[in-house]
């Protein structure tokens, strides 16, 4: 009896501690949307505003029209897409050529490349900057898709999931008369959709924010992603708080859609454990 | 299909995993490749369907040396110890996944896959994923799945290692009826006995790489060649007693022995090995003596463990025998299941 009453006193605690860090983590982003809702005498008023009086879009509306938001919007798809693709095909082909292809130096070549990792993108900042001045493509969407079109540490994730198959279904496909390369994607990328639907995410949402390489790589507004531009307009749009929060909503909600669209996947993908069979 | 394997040889880097191996399996048959683990009898098996390349050595399929042709343009089917099933695909598409490999027009590859799918009874299934399905279905697929696209030969890796007892015993009667309807060549790898005697035209019986003997499960468990052999078949496994040949006669534990013995060197350290239903209690005069030690019940017959010498000797006694511990026996042999070793070589003397 006794026992049974700590279980439950320890699984209200249990709740009590998740709810608090739910709502630490789910704060910020309720404070933004309602602010992007307030008036701008709300916004400032002490004790704040949980609810705002009115839901009136002119925020929204003074976001749109001040800052080419539309432009940007475009831009950050173009490069977020464009990169996703060629990463994720990169990371697909590479992962399997270190984890399932047996060729001299693989392994060696590997750690050669995962010792890299070490190396801060900040400091890969000059060396890819005189490269796009060079190739002549800076100042365009290229430059901001060049340098993200492979990944060592996606490779790395995929490489850890696709060693972790068995080797005896590739076995069994070759037998079958199965070339590598409709194996990979036949049997290995449909097996491995959980990993990599967590390394799609994890790269849309750091392409999506990406702001430190853009703003060195691009000058003019028709090549500005969302950001940059979100930056730009604390500046052209006047520190106005409600202005901002509208302005920072757009750009953070297709990454919140894409994360309740894939949700499904990730928890899948973590809770789908060891492969049987 | 006849496989002819010639003098077959297997070296890993410090390590002859098989060491110059000829046999030949006549076509329709279903042979065991049956050894201790490590044996070689998957290198073997891997170097059958092509996964491996021999060091030296050819292996023949019929009239076709076979020995550099690729895995896929060999025509195996092989079915793994852990199914080896694409765990995103259903069962249908499993099966006709060799067929799509082989650009099989679909509506024909779903038509011989159903038709495998009734061959090992899971056309109740097709739409099943492998994790919705027991381990005994997962293996009929993956039979299905290595079947479907008409291979000449039929690999099986230790299929059975993965089920319960109760299920082993149903998949290799299974496995022996699937072979039987399609009259398909099928080469069972297994390190257990009982699954190789029970379902085995012949056995093919290795140890460290080397063949000891290949034959039909009665003989092998009859006429061992050598003293590996002896050991590694039957269950109980057989009694061995330490023996030597002096003065003309032999000496069991020291004891004489009336056993009719000829070509034997005198003074060679022997084994007199005799099959637990081979040994005779207090049913012959003789001057072999040993002490009961225990006795216990194995289902319709009881065991009897004899101290006899240095060694222990295992009889079957009736279940109502009024034998007890410590009490006193005479030992004698029936003229079938008794055999005698070279100690040291394993060479067998009768």
């Amino acid at each position: 009896m006794k026992k049974i009453h700590s279980i439950k006193f320890s699984r209200i605690i249990l709740y009590i501690v998740l709810a608090l860090g739910a709502i630490i983590m789910v704060l910020p982003f309720y404070w933004m949307i309602i602010g992007a809702f307030k008036t701008s005498a709300e916004i400032n008023q002490f004790p704040p505003v949980w609810f705002p009086s009115s839901f009136n879009l002119d925020n929204f509306k003074f976001a749109l029209e001040t800052a080419p938001f539309a432009t940007y919007f475009l831009n950050s798809l173009i490069v977020t897409f464009c990169c996703l693709i060629c990463c994720t095909f990169t990371t697909i082909l590479g992962a399997f050529a270190f984890s399932r292809l047996k060729f001299f130096g693989r392994d060696i070549l590997f750690s050669l490349l995962l010792a890299l990792m070490m190396v801060p993108f900040e400091m890969l900042i000059i060396t890819n900057y005189r490269t796009i001045v060079s190739w002549n493509i800076h100042d365009t969407l290229f430059a901001l898709i060049v340098p993200f079109t492979s990944s060592i540490f996606y490779t790395y994730i995929l490489k850890n999931f696709f060693a972790s198959i068995p080797e005896s279904l590739y076995q069994a496909a070759r037998i079958d008369g199965c070339s590598n390369w409709k194996y990979l994607w036949r049997i290995m990328v449909p097996i491995a959709k959980p990993a990599l639907v967590t390394i799609i995410l994890l790269n849309a949402i750091a392409c999506w924010n990406s702001f430190l390489w853009p703003m060195i790589a691009t000058n003019s507004p028709a090549v500005r992603t969302l950001p940059f531009g979100l930056y730009a307009f604390q500046t052209e749009g006047g520190a106005l708080m409600e202005r901002m929060m509208a302005a920072a909503t757009l750009v953070v909600l297709p990454m919140i859609l894409l994360f309740l669209f894939a949700r499904k996947y990730i928890v899948n993908g973590v809770a789908r454990g060891g492969l049987k069979g | 299909m006849k496989i002819t394997i010639e003098n077959l040889t297997k070296q890993f880097d410090n390590h002859l995993a098989v060491n110059n191996f000829s046999a030949q399996i006549e076509s329709g048959q279903l042979v065991s490749l049956l050894g201790p683990s490590g044996c070689g009898k998957s290198t073997m098996l891997n170097m059958l369907s092509g996964i491996l390349t021999p060091s030296q050595g050819k292996i023949w399929f019929d009239e076709d040396d076979v020995t550099d042709v690729a895995a896929e343009k060999r025509g195996v089917g092989l079915v793994f110890q852990n199914y080896a099933l694409y765990p995103h695909m259903t069962v249908l598409e499993n099966i006709c996944f060799p067929l799509e490999i082989q650009r099989v027009p679909k509506a024909e590859r779903i038509a011989r896959a159903k038709e495998m799918a009734q061959l090992v009874h899971v056309e109740d299934l097709l739409d099943r994923l492998p994790k919705q399905m027991s381990g005994g279905q997962q293996q009929r697929v993956a039979i299905a799945r290595a079947l479907v696209k008409k291979p000449r030969l039929l690999l099986l890796d230790e299929p059975l290692s993965n089920l319960d007892a109760r299920l082993r015993i149903e998949m290799r009667e299974e496995i022996r009826r699937i072979q039987q309807s399609i009259g398909i060549t099928t080469i069972f790898v297994t390190h257990d006995q009982e699954e190789a005697m029970s379902i085995s035209d012949a056995i093919i019986l290795m140890k460290q790489g080397v063949l000891q003997q290949m034959d039909k499960p009665q003989e092998l468990y009859d006429q061992p060649k050598n003293c590996f052999v002896a050991d590694f078949l039957g269950n109980p496994t057989i009694n061995k007693l330490n023996a030597v040949y002096e003065g003309g006669r032999l000496l069991v534990e020291g004891m004489p022995c009336d056993i009719e013995t000829s070509s034997v060197p005198a003074s060679a350290p022997l084994y007199l090995s005799c099959r637990v239903e081979s040994v005779l209690i207090n049913q012959k005069p003789s001057s072999i003596k040993g002490t009961i030690i225990d006795t216990y019940v194995i289902g319709k017959e009881n065991i009897a463990n004899i101290q006899v010498g240095n060694s222990r000797v295992r009889a079957y006694i009736d279940s109502d025998s009024a034998l007890r511990p410590t009490e006193e026996v005479t030992l004698s042999f029936k003229n079938k299941g008794v055999f005698l070793f070279d100690a040291n070589s394993g060479e067998r003397y009768i």
